[in-house]
């Protein structure tokens, strides 16, 4: 009985990620490229502007870019099926839980971004990186992910309309990963606009990467952790007064 | 058995003035088709959509297949499914996959929902666009991969919210079939429309709901008997004024004709007069189409605005 029902549980993650993640990214490629062209191209000027000096900077600002962006994508898939194809009601009314839900979405985006995930780490490969800092990388795009996803349910809450939804999420997406500390070092800010910089959590997962791939620690690993936990602490608990499964 | 019983159930929504479900009660018989009628803002889906646990009644109870909508969502999730007012399809999801993806992730294992799917594309003829991208469909076809997608599930009671809207009378059909098959597999249907001929020929109950209050409650037919003396309708295309006939029954204004509900003495009487003046009128039983106006319409304003 106990086993029936997680098969059945699985299956109904399953689905949800193999039809809202894989499906589409199989049937439209081009889609990633549309979605991932800034980072790309934001690590392509540093690299062309800096003689390639910069190449690590832009490596980890990318992974921090990308990674944040698959979290606030979540947020736009949510609101979309929320409000705008009514998907959300279909799986209120079925054996779903918001939980598998919201993971299988979660999950989804992931699924969409791991090709240029997988681009990142081979470009981060090839510049020499051990084997242990890929492992560290990967732990970070992990805590981040979590941490933007919140950050995606958080918006998707709050979004009045699909709309807003993706308007909402350009804006975001530049304010966390393109303005802070995620191309460069925070240490070239002055010094009293670094500890500003240093409570948004993109600065602490970007401060994190580039020490994993031996650019140095800008900031005590621990910190970083802390940030980007509390980050993520903070935005569910929006999240859980905020989001319903069932409205009122 | 009750499928669903709803008691003294209310809905004000927040900063709403009026409230869209006033103290309804209703019940529906398990494994029949039930449909609710009533005109735009009626609060048809608001009904659905707390009968389906989405939303959260303001007062009163609703239980559904015995279990409380309320308390009890978690375990009566797992036997229902919807077909929501004004759902999309996915992009860039084919009708095959949206069907999948519904039975899927209700549990159903692969090999017995690829089954099951093909069978649900083939109940709503969209067997031949299975496999294209739902985008380039047209408007009645995505609307069939929506119901589609609730006709082969395990649930025991279906909501759909008005599933014919936009269909051809020939895929409506293919819709009705598809309920009347839900139904002799005991399952309970409860249905929203605006087609009175569909709420005819499928509910074996329904109820007309005006402004969140049942305004009458039954099969077609005794629904359509309820509304005394008016059994008949004449359809009269000249030679009488309004005040003239108001004498016979009720007068609606339709499209440039007087019509008169009416009761068989009344039709008669009417039809001597008629013959006398030799004006050209129609007679026949009413239909679910007039006592529905007659019910919730704005019959009286109708009227003047005809004078
Ligand atoms: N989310 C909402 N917030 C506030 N008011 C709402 C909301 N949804 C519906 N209403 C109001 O509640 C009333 C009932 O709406 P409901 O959607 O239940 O009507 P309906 O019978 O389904 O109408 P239709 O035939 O047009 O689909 C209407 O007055 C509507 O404006
Ligand atoms: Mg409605």
């Amino acid at each position: 009985m106990k086993t029936m029902q997680t098969k059945k549980t699985l299956r109904s993650l399953w689905a949800i990620m193999y039809y809202l993640g894989f499906t589409p990214m199989v049937r439209n490629p081009l889609f990633m490229a549309f979605v991932f062209s800034t980072p790309f191209t934001l690590l392509f000027i540093l690299f062309v502007a800096s003689n390639g000096t910069a190449l690590p900077y832009g490596l980890a600002g990318a992974l921090t870019m990308i990674t944040t962006e698959l979290g606030l994508f979540v947020g736009t898939d949510l609101a979309s099926y929320k409000l705008q194809n009514r998907f959300q009601d279909i799986v209120v009314a079925s054996p779903v839980s918001p939980l598998i839900y919201m993971f299988g979405v979660a999950l989804s985006e992931l699924i969409f971004g791991s090709p240029a995930l997988l681009i990142l780490f081979g470009l981060i490969a090839e510049q020499g990186a051990t084997f242990g800092a890929l492992v560290s990388c990967l732990g970070v795009v992990m805590l981040l992910w979590v941490t933007a996803t919140s950050l995606g349910f958080f918006f998707s809450a709050y979004a009045p309309n699909t709309q807003n939804a993706f308007i909402i999420n350009g804006f975001i997406t530049t304010m966390l990963s393109v303005l802070p500390p995620v191309y460069y070092s925070v240490k070239v800010l002055p010094v009293w606009l670094a500890p500003l910089a240093e409570v948004i959590p993109t600065t602490e997962a970007s401060a994190l990467f580039q020490g994993a791939i031996g650019l140095g620690y800008s900031v005590e690993p621990v910190y970083g952790f802390a940030v980007l936990l509390a980050a993520t602490f903070v935005m569910l608990l929006l999240v859980s007064f905020k989001m319903k499964w069932r409205e009122s | 058995m009750k499928a669903l019983e709803a008691q003294q159930l209310s809905k004000t929504y927040r900063k709403a003035k009026a409230p869209a479900l006033d103290s309804l009660d209703l019940e529906i018989e398990s494994g029949q088709i039930f449909t609710m009628l009533g005109r735009n803002g009626a609060g048809k889906t608001t009904f659905l959509r707390i009968a389906s646990t989405q939303l959260l009644p303001t007062s009163g109870s609703v239980t559904v297949l015995g279990l409380d909508a309320v308390k009890e969502a978690k375990e009566l999730r797992r036997r229902i499914a919807i077909a929501p007012q004004e759902a999309e399809t996915i992009y860039p999801l084919t009708p095959r996959d949206h069907v999948l993806l519904s039975l899927r992730m209700r549990g159903v294992e692969k090999h017995e929902a690829d089954r099951r799917a093909k069978l649900a594309l083939e109940d709503l003829e969209l067997a031949e666009v299975a496999d294209t991208n739902s985008d380039w469909l047209s408007g009645g076809l995505k609307q069939r991969v929506i119901v589609a997608m609730v006709v082969r599930t395990d649930a025991d009671l279906v909501f759909l919210d008005e599933p014919t809207i936009g269909l051809d009378p020939v895929n409506r059909r293919k819709v009705w079939e598809q309920l009347t098959r839900l139904k002799k597999a005991g399952k309970t249907i409860v249905l929203t429309t605006h087609y009175m001929d569909e709420a005819e020929a499928l509910s074996d109950n329904l109820v007309i709901i005006n402004k969140g209050k049942v305004m009458a409650a039954g099969t077609p037919q005794s629904v359509k008997a309820a509304v005394t003396n008016r059994s008949t309708r004449v359809d009269v295309m000249d030679r009488f004024s309004k005040s003239e006939l108001a004498e016979y029954g009720h007068v609606v204004a339709i499209a440039g004709k007087l019509r008169v509900l009416t009761d068989a003495d009344g039709a008669r009487r009417l039809g001597d007069e008629a013959v006398a003046r030799n004006a050209t009128i129609a007679i026949a039983p009413v239909t679910l189409d007039d006592v529905f106006v007659d019910i919730v319409g704005e019959a009286e304003k109708d009227e003047d605005d005809a004078d």
